[in-house]
């Protein structure tokens, strides 16, 4: 008997898993979630660069200052960058960071210092690192632009013919005393969107002219330091032990991670559920099914029905964790993010990859005996749909509370979701970085298996009727009268 | 155990309408048998209550000795009135696959799949898929699926709709060859002429009540002899043939029932001299006739029944 339904089952399989668009499908997933992130990349990485010119009117002729502050502070920037990918001990780090951008006395010497320490393929990387980021801004020198000279009005009618024509991206006018009073300090661009230059400008203008108010007010340059130091908490956790230990990168993306999983999840289940109401309905309408019932009873071509495309589904949510796991090491050669995050541990983290398969399965199980039992009653994919709606804002409701679950995992709002039915693979899933206590585990499992088997039982009875009707779908009240008697 | 199929005083409702009442039947082992009967007469309700996929309110059914088809699945072929394929799969593994499900290994299924499709002219189909085919073909390689597993008692519920005449013979000759193996086959048609062609026996349903069961001799004895006409020229004059009771014109063929009494040779000779006459027979009416008639019959009474209420 059970080999009829292994029959049926291999046969639903076979006949997805054949066909060309199924494979197509599974490949476009992650291929979008590829170029979409490559997208993202290229454009960070070709972004054109930015001409820009200063029109510096002030005495002190502060521009040149400026400009010196913002190049020397982005080479300090790659610097560290460089020496904490080398992992260098904490107190190099230190001298690094002691390092005065603002002092164009000492800079240059300083830098060398510490470039000269480093080995050569980490000083080819810095200077790569150099580059790239001195060529997203260009400096124009205002000769070039032929505003070198002549009255306020004229020079700057220039530069805003300049930036009309696209040749410069924005220019800054530097007026009056900004050690005083920086009021008259204007940027001037086209572009409403991108705020980047502005920013960096910014920033090298207020170190210089910080560096400047201090000196002015005679104030310590170690006790201005120390005043202005940024204060950050450092983030600890308590580990299942009770230590206490410090939170790395990785870990925080491990937090994190449940949410793509339940993302993932949550399509697996609805393309698997939905292929099973497609099937169904196409069964029915074709009449296939009535010859099928003749040599199967009608729960084993449920059943079969069922785990054929709950194997279609492990297929796609494994060739999943496959290109995961290889896209996520591959990633992790090319961006260095991914291997700060640790990624491919947490991919390949035992818990979360079990409960996606576990939960995979009696999510989609749960739904399928939903979708089967709606399939089996409706003539045409157009009436299966139109009964799917509510079926499908149910479904919606695990995605909404995505993020709010995963940053209270054991909060009262994911407890209250573990234990209605319908999302406790959902629920449960988004919970593992918490992760919920043992005794939790176990009862939603009791849970969740008993809920598979009462909506099999209930599926069953509808669909051993329904699969047969023709005409109009049945009535609410019809359905639950076969529940009763069936 | 001689009877392929016995339905006793079987009865089913649905709802508030009755699709079969009281139905009784016998279908001897080895025979071709025709269920005949119009449109929502109850042939189709039948033929499920028989393979158990509707469970009669009232009565008794025994296929192949067993009260529930169920049990005998694998002996049972059925192809369904509405006749669906996948249309994904290749015509030998469909019928191959049918065959599994009803238990057929796994080998001898596909090589049995390829011979039958060979063997009905469908060779050169083979490996292609199910959504190329016409609806003939898709109808023949039904059949073959229901059939791959030699089951005992086959059911084909109206095998020969919508086919050519090529593929009708070809379904004819898949029906002869199952009784020459000793196979009993039950179909259900529109088709007098194939069921007077191929039958041994026939019933009709009408209006969900059985109407007549027996061998094609039984039914037809006791009923009117007619005309069987085959002519040339314009119809319309033979109605207005003397003693004539009921004309059933074709066109070039023609039925004609003459009121008792009256005198076959007479109206031979006023058709001679209004048509020109290819062929006269008198003979026993054809099922076609019978059909009609009792349609009629049946149709008068239910009329008068509801009339004296």
């Amino acid at each position: 008997m059970a080999n009829k339904t292994i029959l049926v089952a291999q046969r639903e399989y076979l006949d997805n898993v054949r066909t060309k668009t199924f494979w197509l499908g599974i490949l476009a997933f992650p291929a979008i979630f590829a170029v979409a992130i490559g997208i993202g990349w290229i454009m960070q990485k070709t972004k054109a660069t930015q001409p820009y010119a200063v029109l510096d009117l002030t005495e002190a002729k502060l521009g040149e200052r400026i400009e010196r502050n913002a190049r020397a502070n982005d080479q300090l920037a790659s610097l560290r960058r460089v020496m904490v990918d080398a992992k260098v001990s904490p107190e190099q780090l230190a001298e690094i960071d002691a390092i005065d951008a603002t002092d164009p006395s000492t800079f240059p010497k300083k830098f060398a210092d510490q470039q000269a320490r480093i080995d050569p393929a980490e000083a080819k990387k810095l200077l790569g690192r150099i580059e790239s980021i001195a060529a997203r801004y260009r400096y124009v020198a205002l000769a070039e632009l032929g505003a070198a000279d002549g009255t306020r009005e004229a020079r700057e009618k220039a530069l805003k013919d300049k930036v009309r024509t696209g040749e410069l991206f924005a220019y800054f006018v530097l007026e009056g005393d900004p050690v005083r009073d920086a009021d008259e300090l204007k940027y001037v661009s086209n572009n409403l969107t991108d705020d980047a230059l502005r920013d960096w400008y910014s920033g090298a203008t207020t170190r210089v002219v910080r560096k400047l108010r201090i000196a002015e007010a005679k104030i310590d340059p170690d006790t201005a330091r120390h005043i202005q130091e940024g204060i950050d908490f450092k983030a600890q956790q308590v580990t299942a032990t009770g230590a206490v230990e410090d939170v790395k990168g990785e870990q925080k993306a491990n937090k994190f991670a449940p949410v793509a999983f339940v993302y993932l999840l949550w399509i697996a289940v609805f393309t698997a559920a939905q292929m099973l109401l497609t099937n169904t309905v196409e069964e029915k309408s074709n009449r296939i099914i009535e010859v099928l019932l003749s040599s199967v009873s009608p729960s084993q071509l449920m059943a079969g029905k069922i785990w054929g495309i709950g194997a279609t589904g492990l297929t796609i949510i494994l060739s999943w964790a496959v290109f995961g796991l290889i896209g996520v090491n591959l990633g992790a050669q090319v961006i260095p993010a991914f291997r700060e995050w640790n990624l491919t541990e947490v991919v390949g983290d035992p818990l979360y990859l079990a409960s996606f398969v576990g939960y995979f399965l009696t999510g989609y199980l749960l739904f399928a005996a939903i979708l089967v039992a709606i399939g089996s009653v409706c003539n045409s994919l157009k009436e299966a749909q139109n009964l799917l709606q509510p079926v499908f804002l149910l479904l919606m409701i695990p995605l909404f509370a995505m993020v709010p679950v995963v940053q209270e995992p054991n909060g009262l709002m994911a407890r209250v979701f573990t234990y209605v039915p319908l999302y406790t693979p959902f629920a449960m899933m988004n919970r593992a970085s918490g992760p919920p206590p043992a005794w939790e585990y176990a009862i939603t499992t009791v849970l969740i298996l008993g809920s598979v088997w009462f909506a099999f039982k209930a599926a069953g009875k509808i669909f051993r009727v329904g699969v047969l009707m023709t005409g109009n779908p049945p009535k609410l009240k019809e359905i639950l009268g076969w529940l009763r008697t069936g | 155990m001689d009877h392929a199929l016995t339905l006793r005083g079987v009865t089913k409702r649905f709802g508030s309408f009755t699709a079969v009442c009281d139905l009784s039947l016998e279908v001897p082992k080895g025979c071709i048998y025709g269920f005949l009967g119009q449109n929502g007469a109850g042939k189709t309700t039948t033929i499920r209550m028989v393979m158990s996929i509707f469970h009669p309110d009232e009565g008794q059914i025994s296929v192949l000795g067993h009260p529930d088809a169920a049990e005998v699945k694998d002996r049972l072929g059925y192809l369904p009135e509405e006749k669906g394929l996948y249309k994904k799969m290749k015509t030998a593994e469909i019928v191959a696959y049918f065959g599994k499900l009803k238990g057929m290994d796994r080998s001898t299924a596909n090589e049995k799949a390829r011979g039958l499709l060979t063997r009905y002219g469908l060779g050169d189909w083979l490996d292609k898929k199910c959504e190329a085919m016409s609806k003939g073909m898709g109808q023949k390689v039904q059949v073959l699926g229901s059939i791959i597993h030699e089951p005992e008692l086959v059911i084909l519920d109206e095998p020969f709709s919508g086919l050519d005449p090529v593929n009708r013979d070809t379904m004819r000759d898949i029906i002869l060859d199952m009784k020459r193996q000793g196979r009993t086959v039950i179909f259900s048609t529109h088709g007098m002429e194939q069921a007077e062609q191929l039958c041994d026996y026939v019933m009709m349903i009408h209006k969900s009540k059985l109407q007549f069961a027996g061998t094609l001799a039984e039914v037809k004895k006791g009923r009117d002899l007619g005309i069987q006409l085959d002519y040339d020229g314009d119809g319309l004059a033979l109605k207005d043939l003397p003693h004539a009771a009921r004309v059933n014109d074709h066109g070039k063929h023609a039925e004609i029932f003459l009121q008792r009494g009256a005198d076959p040779q007479q109206a031979l000779r006023w058709l001679i001299d209004r048509v020109t006459v290819r062929r006269f027979d008198y003979r026993e009416p054809s099922l076609h006739e019978v059909f009609i008639r009792t349609v009629e019959e049946a149709n008068q009474r239910l009329e008068a029944a509801g009339a004296g209420r």
